[in-house]
């Protein structure tokens, strides 16, 4: 038999159930509440502004770890290669085809004499700069392009007029003009580059390259600020 | 020289009260290795008896102040997550705070596949890391020894702030007047004066507990014996919402 519609023993079991779900629709609500008041103090923080800094710089140092024992692998590697070359080298000179062409290599006709600049080389003149950059060019790189971000000025005063990268004879034009308050704070007022900042994104095919970053000086001479060989390697190698 | 000058002179001659009430260096100290940090918080050093007291302590919370399944529950000082551990499972959702980063890394191991469990380091004495109003449950256990009796009422006075109209806040410590809290203290009389470690236990009294509950704001203040010869102070935050005592 079923109980009659208005049997008070089930309008309380259904008031009582319904009271249980408010509550639990309240309490899940304040849950919430707290998660999102501790998320949100929590990226207000400083604590947390400087924890992820020290993530940051932890990633950058494993990074330069596996970069610098990659180098200690491509620097044993030219070692070898270097020790076999010099073998050879000592082969060559055994040989009677060495000895017969003494005579010509004692007139001056190296096949190598007079070529003026190594291949791939930056034909760019080095002019003394001061300058900082803010992403490392000394890293094996793996990824498509690279963006380098620094500033620099010359210490002769003259004004950049134009920023970029020379890789392996590739050009590559960055921004120059960016502000760096800091900097200029630092290092006092620059008349001719109040804004030394600057920025030059390249691109980064595997293989070994020489890179040479440049600037273009009033009235419109280019000089190197610095130079370097890198190393690119194909993404997740 | 004046009365304000007086003062201003004697605040800055004052020293430090030396390591204790740098809680965080402290306890993180003890954090370093899994089994000193069991030791310290728990007394040994084994997950089964770790599950033993826990589940003696929800017991404690049950007879005590109620639990509910609904219950959005906090735990002051909740060291390697030794009661969340469990009671994270019969709550809606529980927070372990506390000051050690040190202990929450080993809570947040200990902690792992338990979603409704969230740990949070505090960054000095008190709950400014979380809102006003907010909680079912405040409670606060195998911690007091630890604190200066100003710190103590702090955490009192905060568990108030962050406990919802008719919340419920639970208390413990090792009374003086059981012949374990006496022991305590004078083990503790016995170190040398100038080499009492930071860490070292201090009772309180049945009086000193209610007093912090009663001035924090706390209604229907209670002190009761423990079977484990602590003294718990319970009571509720007036307003809406009043739970019926068990």
């Amino acid at each position: 038999m079923n109980p009659a519609p208005d049997d008070p023993n089930l309008r309380i079991a259904a008031l009582t159930a319904e009271i249980d779900d408010v509550k639990r629709r309240e309490a899940a609500f304040r849950a919430k509440m707290v998660n999102e008041f501790l998320d949100r103090g929590e990226r207000n923080s400083y604590l947390h502004v400087l924890r992820e800094e020290l993530a940051g710089l932890l990633r950058r140092q494993q990074e330069a770890f596996a970069d610098m024992e990659l180098f200690t692998r491509m620097l044993e590697a030219e070692g070898q290669e270097k020790a076999a070359l010099e073998v050879e080298l000592e082969g060559i000179r055994r040989s009677w085809l060495w000895r017969l062409c003494a005579p010509l290599r004692a007139s001056g006709s190296s096949p190598r004499a007079g070529s003026p600049v190594p291949p791939g080389g930056s034909p760019v003149k080095g002019g003394v700069f001061t300058y900082y950059l803010h992403t490392s060019p000394f890293r094996i790189y793996r990824e498509p392009t690279f963006t380098l971000r620094g500033w620099a000025w010359p210490q002769d005063g003259r004004a950049v007029s134009a920023i970029r990268v020379d890789l392996d004879g590739r050009l590559f034009v960055g921004r120059h003009g960016l502000e760096e308050p800091e900097v200029i704070e630092r290092h006092g007022p620059q008349p001719a580059n109040p804004r030394p900042g600057f920025e030059v994104t390249f691109e980064t095919p595997p293989g070994r390259h020489l890179l040479s970053l440049e600037a273009q000086l009033e009235p419109s001479e280019w000089r190197s600020i610095m130079k370097t060989s890198i190393w690119c390697v194909p993404p997740g190698a | 020289m004046s009365a304000d000058d007086a003062h201003e002179r004697w605040r800055n001659s004052t020293g430090t009260l030396g390591d204790r009430s740098a809680y965080k260096r402290v306890w993180d100290r003890q954090a370093r290795d899994f089994d000193v940090a069991s030791l310290a918080v728990a007394g040994h050093t084994d997950e089964p008896t770790m599950d033993l007291t826990a589940r003696g302590f929800i017991d404690t919370l049950r007879a005590t102040v109620g639990l509910d399944r609904n219950d959005v529950v906090l735990e002051i000082g909740c060291g390697i997550g030794r009661v969340g551990k469990l009671l994270g499972g019969e709550c809606l959702q529980w927070f372990g705070a506390d000051i050690s980063g040190g202990m929450l890394g080993h809570a947040a191991a200990r902690l792992q596949g338990l979603p409704n469990t969230r740990l949070v380091e505090l960054s000095t004495v008190g709950l400014q890391e979380f809102p006003e109003d907010a909680f079912d449950l405040v409670y606060c256990t195998i911690v007091f020894m630890h604190l200066y009796e100003w710190d103590r009422y702090r955490y009192v006075e905060e568990a108030f702030r962050v406990l919802r109209p008719g919340g419920r806040g639970y208390f413990d410590n090792y009374p003086l007047d059981s012949e374990h809290g006496w022991n305590v203290f004078t083990e503790g009389a016995r170190y040398p004066i100038d080499r009492r470690p930071a860490h070292i236990s201090m009772a309180s009294t049945r009086e000193e507990l209610g007093i912090y509950l009663s001035k924090a704001g706390f209604e229907a203040v209670r002190v009761v014996d423990l079977p484990n010869q602590l003294i718990a102070a319970t009571g509720r935050k007036p307003g809406q919402g009043a739970r019926r005592r068990p």
